[in-house]
């Protein structure tokens, strides 16, 4: 079996422990100004990278990352599994008995929240392709992509920001978090079949074929998948280790649903998604365990993978203002009128609305892990994808301080006129 | 509380208890009796019928039964309608075969759709059960604070020993999750506060109550909260489960089962479901 070298070892494990600290260190910035770890983990990326210290201290970068090729693969393969357990711990966030019970209230939200902002993503690519910098390939795809990019949503920045302001167990609360995870379901579903697509236009398996691996993959994982996992779970917490067998069987299995899906032709992250949805949905998975999973995952792997993306691209030189600013307006008002509208159809008040759009625009960590697979497939440029990151964390950044205003203006409002409709 | 009682009977084994059991509780509600059977009456039937009510309920004159031709579960929903029923008592299976749960049995169809409040027994007994444990489903919906106020009242009249009401933190692991980005003591807090808050909410609508005599205890559980129900329920062995329906359930509900689908799937114990 091939190995490192003493001296890649040590950079692998350089470059492991200045991520980790630096990660940490803006982490905790971010938690100051009350604004999710992953704003802090990309600027530590930022830093890290040829933006700044590739820029100010070249000999420096040059040492860490680039002098060792072998380092940087094992490093881009921790990435990898980074982003597989993101996707899985996603999944096991999805609660099909919280959506289930919301029933049609959710739905309208849900669906003017998907498809508002899906069209508009789609549109403004499809008719400026070359403004977004699409420059070949399939021009459908591109916009393709563009619409899911604008339509997904960040779960964990929603929850955190109704859990603060004391909304969570509210009727609205319930509303956001379950609209905004059958958003996330549909759109990890479509950007999946986009993945499948890529590269493989001439003779590639036919597009119904994948609609139907793909739909036809989630039906089974959340049926028969879940029934079997209800099966084996009682036998694992009750012979194995716990939550030792609990968590590296899971693990285990989300790694076999990626490789899974990979080797079928859809990306690895659908099969730890979809996985992760089916774990979490059983009973017999416990919430201790689904905590211990996310600390795990959120305080050893994210951290790596969003410093990383920082090393990849250089955020100044790519910066385009225009596009930063175009990219942030759509994706602002395709969630705020697609959730607001599906809001007021569900027979809410104009602030509510507001603020459940506000809310539903977070996107987070989702649209930088969605960027990220874009850019490396070469779906989009090195441009857009700096400009939906910035846009992730300028949506994930606001969306709470919106949220309180309009829930203000609402209290305010509701002093005055106690119908406000 | 339940004026008008029915009992389906289906000529069954178990008929006896049940009508044992309907008797016992018209006697603690100062009820009346309608019995519903649905199928052909023969005198045969009737005779065995009238051995059994002489046998249980001799000193009620005449007890009123109602013989309808029907799709059972059908039959049984419209009749209660029809005669302002308050509470329909039926024995049902504890756990059914797959078959018919996804097709659906008679009992089942009728906790699901029915307009009165059901009780369901798992196991009538001839000598009659008392509901000593009772566990009330105090899950934040719309309909709990009457499912509360509703099964305190039942539990008052059967004098049970003990009554536990149980509502769950939802998305627990989560929000403790996101809860991590703060430091330890927040971290505590948060926990802290979870738990309050969900037995704040049980508390808050007891307040609103009638003290009773009772002894009341609320737990608070994490994870679905109907699983959890069922759980704590074997555990303790409890005799009752008093819960609420708030929605019409369909098919896609039973492949995909969620809130009480999951108790429906095995009943832990006796269910009362409050309307």
């Amino acid at each position: 079996m091939e190995k490192l070298t003493h001296n890649e070892v040590v950079i692998l494990l350089l470059q492991l422990a200045t991520m980790l600290v630096l990660a940490r260190v803006f982490a905790e910035i971010a938690r100051k100004f009350k604004q999710p770890a992953v704003v802090g983990e990309i600027l530590a990326g930022l830093l890290l990278g040829p933006t700044i210290l590739g820029t100010f201290f070249p000999d420096a970068f040059e040492f860490l990352f680039r002098s060792h090729p072998m380092s940087n693969i094992a490093l881009a393969g921790y990435s990898q599994v980074a982003v597989v357990l993101l996707l899985f711990i996603a999944g096991l966030e999805v609660d099909l008995n919280l959506v289930l019970s919301q029933g049609k209230r959710a739905l309208n939200i849900s669906f003017y929240g998907l498809v508002i902002p899906f069209a508009f993503g789609f549109t403004a690519p499809f008719f400026f392709a070359e403004f977004f910098g699409f420059s070949e390939g399939n021009k459908l795809l591109f916009s393709l992509f563009m619409g899911t990019a604008m339509a997904i949503s960040a779960l964990p920045v929603i929850v955190r920001t109704l859990m603060d302001l004391n909304l969570f167990k509210s009727r609205m609360g319930m509303m956001i978090v379950s609209a905004a995870m059958v958003d996330d379901i549909i759109g990890w579903m479509i950007f999946s079949i986009i993945l499948s697509f890529m590269g493989k236009e001439a003779g590639g398996i036919g597009i119904g074929y994948t609609i139907l691996l793909t739909v036809g993959f989630a039906a089974f994982m959340v049926t028969v998948g879940k029934s079997l996992i209800n099966r084996v779970l009682p036998w694992i917490n009750k012979h194995l280790a716990w939550p030792g067998g609990l968590i590296s069987l899971s693990l285990a299995a989300c790694f076999f649903a990626a490789a899974f899906t990979e080797f079928i032709g859809l990306h690895a992250i659908f099969g730890a998604f979809i996985i992760g949805i089916a774990i979490g949905d059983s009973e017999h998975m416990t919430e201790r365990a689904k905590e211990i999973i996310h600390q795990f995952v959120n305080n050893i792997f994210a951290p790596v993978f969003f410093v990383a993306i920082g090393l990849k691209v250089n955020f100044i030189a790519n910066f385009d203002p225009w596009l930063v600013l175009v990219v942030i307006l759509v994706a602002y008002a395709g969630k705020v009128i697609g959730c607001g509208f599906g809001a007021l159809q569900g027979k809410l008040d104009k602030y509510e609305a507001l603020a459940i759009g506000f809310g539903m625009n977070a996107r987070g960590a989702m649209e930088i892990i969605l960027g990220l697979i874009a850019l490396e497939n070469g779906l989009i440029t090195e441009k857009l994808f700096v400009a939906l990151v910035v846009m992730a964390l300028v949506t994930s950044m606001t969306s709470g301080p919106l949220m309180r205003w309009a829930m203000n203006k609402r209290k305010e409002g509701l002093e005055y006129d106690p119908f406000i409709k | 509380m339940y004026k008008k009682l029915a009992l389906a009977i289906a000529f069954s084994p178990r008929m006896e208890a049940l009508i044992a059991e309907a008797r016992k509780l018209i006697q603690i509600f100062e009820g009346e009796l309608i019995l519903i059977h649905v199928g052909t009456k023969t005198p045969e039937l009737e005779a065995q019928l009238s051995e059994v009510l002489s046998r249980h309920c001799g000193d009620l004159g005449r007890i009123k039964t109602i013989w309808k031709e029907g799709k059972p579960a059908k039959t049984i929903l419209k009749t209660c309608e029809e005669e302002k029923v308050d509470l329909l008592v039926l024995g049902a299976l504890k756990k059914e075969g797959l078959l018919t749960y996804y097709v659906g049995s008679v009992a089942r169809k009728v906790i699901r759709k029915s307009t009165c409040s059901v009780l369901t027994m798992i196991e009538p007994k001839i000598e009659t059960t008392h509901f000593s444990k009772v566990v009330i489903n105090g899950t934040e919906l719309e309909i709990t604070p009457r499912v509360i106020e509703k099964g305190l009242k039942f539990c008052q009249a059967e004098k049970s020993t003990q009554v536990h009401i149980l509502n769950e933190i939802k998305m627990y692991g989560f929000k403790m999750a996101t809860a991590a980005e703060g430091t330890e003591t927040e971290v505590a807090n948060t926990r802290r506060k979870l738990v309050k808050e969900e037995i704040d909410y049980v508390q808050r609508i007891l307040d609103k109550l009638a003290p009773t005599d009772l002894k009341i205890n609320i737990k608070v559980t994490a994870g679905k909260w109907a699983v959890e129900l069922v759980r704590f329920c074997e555990s303790i062995e409890s005799d009752l489960l008093i819960m609420g329906v708030d929605q019409g359930f369909s098919f896609i509900d039973r492949i995909f089962p969620h809130d009480i689908e999951d108790v429906l799937i095995e009943l832990p114990c006796n269910l009362l479901i409050v309307k």
